[in-house]
């Protein structure tokens, strides 16, 4: 099998849709055995069902991932769930919730996978945050501060695990044409308002593909990108200039 | 689709033939400047090379004109040229001002004046690829390269300014910035120096200009089309953006 990630045995959470669904198939295309993860994948994709806030679920999937793969020398993170609120209308639960999905998630599900990387010998690990997490966004206090803990949490391993040949990075996409994205506007009576408003905030003038968040992914758990851990790549059309 | 073309400066040796050799391989028509004409001449065939000193402003107008007639126009711009003042750099209250005119000359005017000739082109046929040198002695504040810092930190505003400006189109700008790589200028170093490097590295070992080349390659591509005003660190974690 040939590709920039041929033989590599990857898993990728967040699989079933948007940016994780375009990322396992372009994975796929360079060579990679990959495992799909996510909270329900309605039998579009082979692959392990469980909600990466519950440790437990999050460790059996993965050991099922790596049993599967014999083994796993990759990961990608690609679930996360977004908020809109002002800050005196959001509950204790919904900041919780935010906070669990997008950053104590990451932390259990690159927990439950450093064991199989370790066992590899080395391996990448690429959590998708947010430009949100590098540049606020107004009326979004819970999704920007998780986003933004988990990009200090990507440096943070990065130099733990930089010793044992693990490089862990992370891409911050802006806005991305995705499921996810699209909730934030088309239930608005104003959508198409919204739409040119978000447009409005890139240099670009556009939302992205997913196909032009996985490519990122891509270079960051290739071999192209060897000496590069600890980074923390924004792929937002132009807007937060980090 | 015909070839895309490229050129690199300081592209004969190092960080600069690596991506030579790297850009050529993804099938690009390729070409490089540099003030060494033996080194270049130790590129591979094919490649498009023209020895000119690149802080000579008239010269590089001449170089650049040549070029233009030559390939076309160019599609991917990698301003490779830049150094510290090496055996002249020296703590900031007893460095000159000579220096630092020489150190902000030769990596980041010339970045931009390259620059100025070569976008207009990109612009007008509506894609384009710049990606200028930083370094990640910028970020971290290296002492006793208080020139080379700024002019590297301003590498990365001049990348921000221009990425807005042209942003809508398809021209991207974007920035590298490594850390410790094998180079003629990094093998000179003492051993003491070096293990100094490697200890502040996570990753603990010096990269390789192939390291580098491999960013630009991915930068430069269809691929990264949504990427624009960035900067990458090729330091094996030495410091985290």
């Amino acid at each position: 099998m040939s590709g920039r990630l041929a033989g590599r045995r990857i898993l990728i959470a967040g699989a079933a849709s948007g940016i994780g669904r375009e990322t396992l198939s372009l994975f796929r295309e360079e060579g990679a055995n990959v495992a799909a993860l996510d909270l329900r994948l309605d039998g579009a994709e082979q692959g392990f069902e469980a909600d990466i806030t519950d440790g437990a679920a999050c460790r059996v999937a993965v050991a099922g991932a790596a049993e599967a793969l014999g083994g796993l020398d990759g990961m990608v993170n690609c679930v996360g769930i977004d908020l809109e609120a002002s800050l005196c209308d959001m509950s204790d639960a919904d900041w919780d919730r935010v906070i669990a999905v997008n950053l104590t998630g990451a932390m259990i599900l690159c927990q439950a996978v450093l064991p199989e990387l370790r066992a590899a010998g080395g391996g990448t690990i690429v959590n998708l945050s947010s430009a949100a997490g590098l540049s606020p966004l107004s009326h979004r206090t819970a999704y920007c501060t998780s986003k933004a803990g988990l990009n200090m949490f990507g440096k943070c391993l990065a130099l733990e695990l930089g010793p044992e040949n693990i490089r862990v990075n992370t891409v911050c996409p802006g806005a991305v044409d995705t499921p996810l994205f699209r909730s934030s506007y088309e239930d608005f009576q104003n959508a198409e308002e919204r739409l040119s408003a978000i447009r409005a905030r890139y240099a670009m003038r556009r939302v992205a593909q997913p196909s032009e968040i996985a490519s990122a992914v891509l270079y960051l758990t290739s071999r192209e990108s060897s000496y590069v851990t600890g980074s923390t790549l924004a792929v937002d059309g132009g807007r937060s200039f980090h | 689709m015909t070839a895309r073309t490229a050129l690199v400066t300081a592209g004969a040796g190092g960080i600069g033939a690596a991506t030579v050799r790297h850009l050529l391989g993804l099938g690009m028509r390729v070409a490089a400047f540099d003030l060494d004409a033996e080194a270049l001449a130790a590129l591979p065939g094919g490649v498009l090379t023209c020895a000119v000193d690149g802080t000579d402003a008239d010269a590089m107008a001449d170089a650049l004109a040549k070029l233009r007639t030559d390939l076309g126009s160019v599609d991917i711009l990698f301003n490779n040229l830049g150094q510290s003042a090496r055996d002249n750099s020296s703590r900031f209250d007893v460095s000159d001002e000579a220096t630092w005119r020489f150190v902000l000359e030769i990596s980041l005017l010339s970045t931009m004046r390259t620059t100025r000739s070569l976008v207009p082109d990109m612009v007008e046929c509506g894609w384009g690829r710049i990606v200028n040198m930083s370094s990640d002695a910028a970020f971290a504040g290296d002492a006793g390269l208080v020139d080379y810092a700024a002019a590297k930190m301003g590498v990365i505003g001049f990348t921000r300014a221009l990425a807005r400006e042209v942003a809508a189109s398809g021209v991207t700008v974007n920035a590298v910035a490594p850390g410790a790589i094998r180079t003629k200028a990094h093998d000179t170093l003492a051993p003491e120096i070096l293990d100094r490097i490697k200890a502040a590295t996570p990753a603990g070992f010096v990269g390789e200009p192939e390291d580098v080349a491999a960013a630009i390659g991915f930068l430069v591509s269809d691929g990264a089309r949504f990427i624009t005003g960035q900067t990458i660190l090729i330091d094996g974690g030495r410091w985290m953006l």
